[in-house]
């Protein structure tokens, strides 16, 4: 520790280098009570026994801080509600390749299901957000570098009507007499050989 | 009991060792003819590639004619009703468990789905203990590449090593004693998309690896390895020049469509061959006397054919290879330009059998295109294409020129449905394999019966993400019911009988043995022993989940035979019973989820080797 070194005199006697390493090791526990101190406080405080010396400030913690929960702004989508934003962001959908993964309407595959209540990694706007740009482990790319923002924020809002009377439908979906049977009737056998 | 009948009943005695003794000899080391062996009790005429599974299970088929019948007959269909477990083990990887255990010498070799952890198990002992566990630490990355769940198909046994492959592409080749690695190579990688699930088959000092990520505009092809070093020794692509197909100058198909320069380039839009598929991800058979090995390449990429006008070539194709060199004898594209995702990488069995009178060397491949082709494995001659489950995208083929007759109507486009399309992508049957018995002249054929609506979508090629380009959904085929076993009569090209599942597709693999029990399991879980004859069920038990995977049989140490099955439901048409996968999406799991809604209700996921015996 930075202060620690400078209460050591250089040329001590054995008595005066005991002293001396006792007081040290009383500014050292007082030092670390008060870092402790100012860590459970918040960040502010931190900086002020710093400031008084010549050291390098300590950088502003960044990411979860120890101690109580702080209650850290939060991304919501900009999109939100916006009609336009869930039709393109279904288009997308497909655009970008995530039906391929996550299913034609999100049920899952190779990437799991977005329309049960499962949240691997969070069901906030935000979350779903830092999914998409950042990526996830199991194979989830990182397309911060490749999808524009407010593109992403289509796709959360697309992800996130799933399942209610929001949700749009493919933008491929063909004319009437293309749509799948309704019924799932099957052939009957004469039709197939 | 006189002198003279105790010595007749000593005579007797050893009269019945010596025959012990002699099933005994002939399990250890069948008797070798030509490429053939003789199988006890096999019909006039039918010979088997050598060596037959015999006592120990050492390649994925536990032979290389991919019959998946061993001669073992302490179980028959007398006694198989006394079978009981006799040890279990979790992978405790709860995912699909395709593929097989391989028993060699006194241990049991287990790969489980990714992570692919390799456990071997010590058959010398009561319950089977653990001898040691082989993590190769694959990227997990590969979880999110893999298109049909994060199975593997097993491996095989050569030069006192297990050879198998990665998900993350890398095949392995791991000492058999000790569970240290011996060498690992690199075969591909997930950043395009490429993951390896494929059992390695061993030929001489060969090792042959394939690929999969048809869905994802990979490039396919078989790669050879030195058995002793893992360096690569030849790659042969199934898109491309002559050159990276290794078509040389012995290449001969039997029809003049398989015929030409650079049908791997020229039969394609300009560049799609780089992303064209073609994926090698079923079983590899060899025929030691001719010297070819035998596999089937899956669909073309992208699943929407407007965006690749042509046969595409190499996709969905039978090959004949020399292993050695990688040039091809024969090729016979199945379909060319397919609009249904039927991968052909079903396995090839290799029989030699009486035909029309005349013994030939065939090439039994029942297909996802609901067809049983049966080929001249010497050029690749189609002798028979007969329908064995529900089929209108076809109304036959063309012996003469090699082609399906396709009804234009179930064909589909860039916006449009081809509705109603019997079978569906999954096929007649899939990837699990048929078992045929030289006892009967049947090929069991685990099936499949369900039809699609599917629909050509515009997409966009992004390295390591699905390019899929259709829109697919899946539902039960006519009839009532959506699998079954059935037996079929290879030579007179007809159905003898079936076991049919009203709700699941029979998506195990299938044994028969010399004791004429057919042994298959449901996806509901039930492990079942079937006459080899009449169908009839004669024993049944009920495992911890769904099965995928498929039966093997083998002598334990204690002279004793076995038999092993994984439970552990997926896969690509068990993925809806994972819960990563919802019901309320008929499109999800690339469109089996329609087909599929009730598994959720029937088991749950598992990751179970069971071992039974007398």
């Amino acid at each position: 520790m930075f202060s620690v070194s400078r209460l050591r005199a250089r040329h001590a006697s054995p008595l005066q280098h005991a002293a001396h390493t006792h007081a040290s090791l009383i500014a050292f526990l007082s030092i670390l009570a008060g870092v402790l101190v100012a860590a459970t406080m918040g960040c502010q405080t931190v900086s002020k026994p710093v400031a008084a010396s010549s050291s390098p400030p300590v950088p502003t913690a960044i990411g979860p801080i120890p101690g109580p929960p702080v209650n850290l702004p939060g991304r919501a989508n900009p999109l939100v509600g916006d009609p336009v934003a869930l039709q393109d962001g279904r288009r997308l959908f497909d655009w970008y390749n995530c039906s391929g993964c996550h299913g034609g309407h999100a049920g899952g595959g190779m990437g799991p299901s977005l329309r049960d209540k499962v949240w691997l990694y969070g069901h906030k706007d935000d979350q779903i957000f830092d999914s998409i740009a950042a990526g996830r482990s199991k194979g989830m790319p990182s397309w911060g570098t490749k999808i524009p923002e407010h593109q992403i924020w289509e796709l959360v809002a697309y992800i996130k009507s799933m399942g209610t009377t929001q949700e749009p439908d493919p933008p491929v979906e063909p004319a009437d007499e293309m749509v799948p049977d309704p019924t799932g009737k099957t052939p009957s056998p004469e039709e197939v050989q | 009991m006189d002198g003279k009948q105790k010595l007749m009943a000593t005579a007797a005695r050893a009269g019945i060792l010596l025959m012990a003794c002699v099933i005994g000899v002939a399990l250890s080391a069948p008797p070798e003819k030509g490429s053939t062996n003789d199988i006890p009790g096999e019909l006039p005429g039918i010979h088997m590639v050598s060596p037959a599974a015999a006592g120990q299970w050492t390649m994925p088929a536990g032979d290389y004619g991919n019959t998946r019948f061993s001669p073992l007959n302490q179980i028959n269909a007398q006694n198989v009703k006394n079978l009981h477990v006799v040890s279990t083990m979790s992978t405790g990887i709860p995912h699909g468990h395709e593929g097989q255990p391989l028993v060699v010498n006194d241990t049991m070799y287990v790969v489980t789905p990714f992570p692919n952890n390799l456990i071997a198990l010590d058959l010398t002992k009561a319950g089977f203990p653990q001898k040691w566990i082989f993590h190769p630490n694959p990227n997990i990355a590969a979880v999110g590449v893999a298109c049909c769940d994060v199975v593997n198909r097993g491996a095989s046994y050569a030069d006192g090593k297990i050879i198998y492959n990665t998900l993350d592409d890398h095949t392995v080749a791991v000492d058999a004693k000790t569970g240290k690695l011996v060498w690992e190579t690199a075969v591909g990688d997930i950043k395009f998309g490429e993951t390896t699930t494929m059992a390695a088959v061993v030929v001489k000092n060969v090792v042959l690896v394939g690929d999969s990520g048809a869905e994802l505009g990979v490039r396919g092809r078989v790669t050879a390895l030195d058995v002793n070093t893992g360096k690569i020794l030849w790659r042969a692509f199934n898109s491309g020049s002559d050159a990276d197909a290794r078509i040389g100058p012995d290449f001969k198909p039997f029809y003049a469509k398989d015929r030409g320069k650079d049908l791997g380039l020229t039969t394609w839009n300009p560049g799609q061959w780089k992303l064209g598929g073609g994926t090698v991800w079923g079983w590899i058979s060899y025929d030691p006397e001719l010297n070819l090995i035998y596999y089937g390449t899956g669909n073309p990429g992208v699943w929407n054919p407007d965006m690749r006008p042509g046969d595409n070539k190499w996709s969905i194709t039978i090959w004949a290879r020399n292993p050695e060199t990688g040039y091809a004898k024969w090729a016979f594209q199945v379909v060319p330009h397919d609009s249904w995702d039927y991968d052909e990488i079903m396995e090839n069995v290799l029989v030699d059998m009486p035909w029309q009178g005349k013994t030939r060397k065939l090439l039994i491949h029942p297909g996802r295109t609901g067809f049983v082709f049966v080929l001249d494995r010497e050029t690749g001659e189609v002798l028979s294409a007969d329908k064995f489950e529900p089929v209108n995208w076809a109304k036959g083929f063309n012996l003469k020129t090699g082609l399906p007759d396709i009804d234009p109507e179930k064909r589909s486009h860039t916006g449009h449905y081809a509705m109603h399309v019997c079978p569906s992508s999954t096929g007649g049957k899939e990837f699990v394999p048929s078992s045929f018995s030289p006892r009967t002249g049947y090929l069991y054929i685990p099936a499949h019966n369900t039809c699609m609506d599917y629909m050509g979508t515009s997409v966009n090629y992004i390295a390591g993400t699905p390019y899929l380009g259709a829109t697919v959904r899946m539902y039960p085929g006519p009839g009532g019911y959506q699998g079954e076993l059935m037996a079929w009569d290879v030579a007179n090209k007809k159905k003898v009988w079936s076991i049919k599942d009203a709700d699941l597709p029979v998506y195990s693999g299938v044994l028969t043995t010399g004791g004429d029990v057919v042994f298959y399991g449901t996806m509901e879980g039930w492990f079942r022993a079937v006459d080899a004859h009449s169908g009839k069920i004669l024993w049944e038990f009920k495992i911890s989940s769904g099965i995928v995977g498929n039966p093997t049989t083998f002598l334990g140490p204690d002279g004793k035979q076995y038999v092993a099955i994984y439970s552990g439901v997926g896969g690509w048409m068990g993925a809806t019973a994972l819960p990563s996968v919802s019901t309320d999406d008929p499109y999800a799991a690339l469109g089996t989820v329609g087909a599929m809604k009730q598994i959720k209700a029937k088991t749950q996921p598992g990751d179970t080797l069971y071992v039974f015996g007398l």
